[in-house]
């Protein structure tokens, strides 16, 4: 405990955590939009095309200074997603074709420029391999101005234009038919996650960078049904992966910080996926249960009220193979004994006959009339 | 080319010359235009006859080759606010995560200008054109829990929350069950009686004489166009749909029994 | 003679990337045309969970069992995505893009855990390590060939009979899938037959470029073919002959600048795309530029011949068919008008009359033609 709390104290240990925790949220937040707006792999594809930005950031700089390999990584984030735009308005190639070239031949680059940085070698060029798998740790107090700097740009744009992000993101053609500069505004988005991915390129570097801009938001889509719950839930959930995967790759030797907060992301995607309320898959299959259970009870209900209307009587006992014969399965002894504690049936001895028989009671038989739409069959006088 | 002068103020929607491409293929070919104010009109013609690029092209979605627009005199640019648009329902994703009610004030938007948020009064104006499709009752439902009924009503509430003289609905009654297409079409109506003009792209050709006054039949070029007892004639129809039209009733059995 | 070819280092380098190329463009051509190509980017990802795993489990790290071992992994990513865009709680990219890093993510914590151990480094995960392949050989037929030839050659064979064999099959499920399945040839099936090789070629790939340059041989030398040409046959042809030049002037560049071999050939396939994005003679941006002056001529023509045969005959016509109506309906610019009256007129299809525009029996021809084609 002590050591936790001495390694919590720790002025680098603090850079590095407020350093995630701060470039999750960000990824968090405008990661959200880019989910919505189906462009997850967009970002796939740009952050790949990052990395020779960052190589050449690197080179002009004459080693890792964080400024320089950002303006490159967005220099060249800018320039793939162009292409793209070019590749699908221009040829008759698909989307998925543009990103999957965009991805590659800019990464093809980038690794080409990679060695080029590690045959003229120097000091730094280490530093440099941490932007493929990221690596919380070399995050200095400095960059975290920059971070912060970046941070604020993004959650003020997104507050300033909250509304149109949210119009133009649920429905592009009516914003257009409104007179919104739509296309401006589609830009901006897509400059958002360029900037998205080159600030959290330190963290998860470029290889993995696309689980940190979808995983927090598709985890957070789950528990809210409003666009500020999603985007405030995502900026948390990123915050939380990014420091507790700088934590756990601070603390274990030889361990990349990427890996680590990509897999604690999808676990709590995971978690939320199956048992976020309402729309998780435990919720779902209880949900699809209880529908089940009801349609058997009111087939019961149905099943005996025929028998009874055959017999033109209303207790007519019924006995459970019959049912079986009827329903096509076994009613479950659940079904049986919850509709008889609800007292709409009930268990009757029919000698000479050892099994137990089923019968309507009055309630049982005006709840089969209601379900069925056919009128009561009327007791026999006994 | 900019041109902001008044012409032909008379007509709701002026349409001169229209011409739309895409690509090599023609879209919509020299079309001529006018729907009168007030009147509820449907834009009917086999698929594929460029009914919705019609309708995009007029409010400025896309460009033409040649040819402009008029709503009430007035280029687009100057009445974006007083058009209300409903596009298909199916053009959005309905697992967004927002509120029937958050929808409709979309609507709003436009008038609020930049920076501004709705705030009480954008709220009670939502309710109010939710009141008027009978959606009240689900104004702070997700939108995916609703049925495709009560989704296109909640379209329509946005853009009757515009207060638009107006209306311009593409395929509202595709995929909406019988209950739902009948609320909507008394509505439509109401609003026309109130003098809003109700321009529907519809594709249910049985419907089309008891629901609507006013008539434009489209195959890339105007086949037809004026009040429905004069354009929904079976000649009209076989020029509009040719071959297919064994399917479809043709007005003059109709006249005869 | 032979063993010597075998011997010969950058022979087998360049051999190696042949082999990888080839394989990658015969099934890039259908992914491409599929619309799948980003399923290549999930797959090639995540094998390298299933190698590692393979290998922990096996111990081997090259062979049938490791390629068809992880090539599960590439598969099992597709229907994981497919499973989780079903539950509709998310859409499919981000199906795909929730499934494939997670895989790639667990995968490179394996390799950092047991770095000791495996061959893998991490890097090598990205680069592959194609200048190395010729360290590892096998016995065959009494000659030491590189591994990383003898799996590749392999499946290259497999991946052509495939290709031929199924070569009906494959188009048909690529151009109509539902007619495919009317025909009961399993367009399902199909699909998943691709995305295994898919993922087989990956894993005999790994070793030479990596997870993510393999992208670059799956997908972009059928992009630059599919810009030069309509047809499935010389598009796979192409995709081959593109994929080949780009190994092996990569090669020769990557030597000469002293960079990776595997960037620099997958950098190459890049030059390709653009060149092929720029000059092809009738889709690229230079032709396009060209063509698009004549081409809005035309469009141009086009519309003043159906607007004239619109109001021919009409009460409207004096107004209407006049050069002044181009500019005050049309609304096009008085150069403009007076352009495409001027085609038109050299193009037969219009006359002057009595200070009228008029069709002449061909433009007429042309107006019915479009209005024809548009009816059918």
């Amino acid at each position: 405990m002590t050591a936790i709390i001495a390694l919590l104290s720790s002025d680098i240990v603090q850079t590095v955590l407020i350093g995630a925790a701060l470039l999750g949220a960000i990824s968090g937040m405008l990661g959200a939009f880019a989910v919505l707006r189906r462009q997850s792999l967009l970002g796939d594809a740009l952050s790949h095309a990052a990395l020779p930005g960052v190589c050449l950031g690197f080179l002009i700089a004459g080693g890792r200074d964080l400024g320089s390999v950002m303006v490159g990584a967005f220099a060249t984030g800018a320039l793939a997603a162009l292409v793209m735009m070019l590749i699908v308005r221009r040829t008759s190639l698909k989307t998925d074709a543009a990103l999957g070239i965009v991805l590659s031949v800019f990464f093809a680059v980038g690794i080409v420029l990679l060695t080029v940085i590690q045959t003229q070698g120097g000091s730094g060029s280490l530093g440099l391999m941490t932007f493929l798998f990221g690596q919380a740790a070399a995050i200095l107090r400095s960059d975290l101005w920059v971070m912060g700097g970046v941070g604020l740009v993004a959650l003020l744009l997104v507050l300033a234009f909250w509304k149109e992000f949210k119009l133009v993101s649920f429905d592009a053609a009516f914003a257009r038919a409104q007179g919104f500069p739509v296309t401006a505004l589609e830009a901006v988005l897509t400059v958002m996650v360029a900037l998205a991915i080159v600030v959290g390129l330190q963290l998860v570097g470029v290889v993995l960078m696309v689980a940190l801009l979808i995983a927090p938001a598709a985890a957070a889509r789950q528990w809210t049904n409003s666009l500020g719950g999603m985007v405030v839930l995502s900026a948390a959930i990123g915050a939380a992966s990014g420091a507790g995967g700088a934590l756990v790759s601070a603390t274990t030797r030889g361990l990349a910080t990427g890996p680590v907060v990509v897999l604690i992301a999808t676990g709590i995607v995971m978690v939320s996926l199956l048992i976020a309320p309402r729309r998780g898959l435990v919720w779902q299959a209880a949900a699809a249960r209880r529908a089940r259970a009801r349609i058997s009870d009111g087939r019961v209900l149905a099943t005996l009220q025929g028998f009874a209307q055959m017999h033109d009587d209303a207790g007519y006992p019924s006995e459970r193979g019959m049912l079986q014969v009827a329903l096509g399965v076994k009613p479950p002894a659940a079904t049986l004994a919850s509709l008889e504690s609800r007292g709409l049936i009930r268990s009757v001895t029919h000698p000479p006959e050892t099994t137990p028989h089923w019968e309507l009671t009055t309630a049982g038989n005006s709840e089969a009339a209601a379900l069925s739409g056919e009128p009561e069959t009327k007791q026999r006088t006994k | 080319m900019r041109d902001d002068t008044l012409h032909e103020p008379e007509q709701a929607l002026h349409v001169e010359d229209l011409t739309v491409t895409y690509g090599a293929n023609p879209v919509l070919w020299d079309i001529d235009l006018d729907i009168p104010p007030g009147v509820m009109c449907a834009i009917v013609g086999p698929n594929g006859a460029g009914k919705s690029t019609l309708i995009k092209a007029a409010l400025g979605l896309v460009r033409p080759v040649a040819g402009h627009v008029r709503f009430l005199g007035r280029p687009i640019g100057q009445m974006r606010g007083q058009i209300g648009y409903v596009p298909q329902r199916h053009s959005v994703d309905w697992d967004f995560p927002t509120t029937a009610r958050d929808v409709v004030e979309m609507g709003l938007y436009r008038d609020l200008g930049w920076l501004r948020r709705p705030g009480k009064a954008e709220h009670a104006r939502a309710l109010a054109a939710l009141a008027e499709v009978g959606m009240q009752d689900y104004a702070d439902r997700q939108i995916s829990q609703l049925s495709g009924g009560q989704q296109q009503r909640v379209f329509i509430a946005r853009a009757l929350v515009q207060d638009a003289p107006i209306l311009i609905l593409d395929e509202p009654m595709a995929g909406v069950d019988a209950s739902t297409e009948a609320i909507i079409i008394a509505l439509l109506k109401k609003l026309r009686d109130a003098g809003r003009t109700v321009i529907v792209v519809h594709h249910d050709l049985t419907t089309v004489q008891s629901y609507f006054d006013w008539l434009v039949m489209l195959n890339v070029r105007i086949i037809a166009q004026g009040p429905v007892a004069q354009t929904y004639s079976a000649d009209n129809l076989r020029a509009a749909y040719g071959r297919h039209l064994a399917m479809i009733a043709v007005p003059a059995e109709e006249a005869a029994s | 003679m032979i063993t010597a070819f075998f011997q010969s280092i950058p022979v087998m380098i360049v051999l190696t990337g042949v082999l990888t190329g080839i394989s990658a463009a015969l099934l890039g051509s259908f992914l491409i045309l599929r619309g799948n190509a980003m399923l290549t980017d999930a797959i090639s990802h995540s094998i390298v969970f299933g190698i590692i795993v393979v290998w922990l489990l096996t111990g081997q790290t090259s062979g049938p069992v490791q390629v068809l071992g992880a090539a599960v992994t590439g598969v099992l990513t597709v229907v994981l995505s497919e499973l989780l865009a079903r539950s509709r709680l998310v859409k499919m990219d981000a199906a795909i893009g929730l499934v494939f890093p997670a895989l790639f993510a667990a995968g490179v914590i394996l390799i950092s855990i047991n770095a000791r151990n495996v061959h893998l480094d991490v890097d090598s995960v990205l680069l592959g390590e194609i200048g190395f392949v010729w360290l590892n050989t096998v016995a065959l037929f009494g000659v030491d060939v590189p591994v990383a030839v003898a799996t590749l050659g392999a499946v290259l064979v497999v991946n052509l009979t495939f290709v031929l064999v199924l070569w009906k099959e494959l188009k048909l499920a690529t151009f109509d899938a539902g007619l495919a399945a009317a025909l009961g040839f399993l367009p399902g099936v199909l699909h998943y037959a691709i995305l295994t090789l898919t993922s087989v070629t990956a894993v005999a790939a790994f070793d030479a470029v990596g997870a993510i340059l393999f992208i670059a041989f799956v997908v972009v030398p059928p992009a630059t073919a599919y810009l030069l040409t309509r047809r499935l046959w010389l598009m796979v042809m192409l995709a081959v002959g593109f994929a080949m030049a780009a190994v092996i002037s990569g090669y020769f560049l990557a030597l000469h600048w002293n960079v990776s071999i595997g960037g620099m050939m997958a950098s190459m396939t890049g030059v390709w795309f653009t060149l092929a994005l720029l000059f092809a003679p009738a889709q690229g941006l230079v032709a396009q530029a060209l063509r698009a002056r004549t081409e809005r001529l035309d469009h141009d023509c086009r519309a003043l011949v159906a607007h004239l045969f619109t109001h021919q005959d009409t009460p409207a016509m004096a107004e209407e068919n006049t050069l002044r109506a181009l500019v005050s309906h049309l609304r096009w610019t008085a150069p403009r008008a007076r352009a495409a009256v001027l085609r038109a007129h050299d193009r037969d299809l219009i006359e002057r009359r009595d200070g009228l525009l008029c069709l002449r029996p061909k433009g007429t021809a042309e107006v019915e033609a479009i209005f024809g084609r548009s009816n059918a």
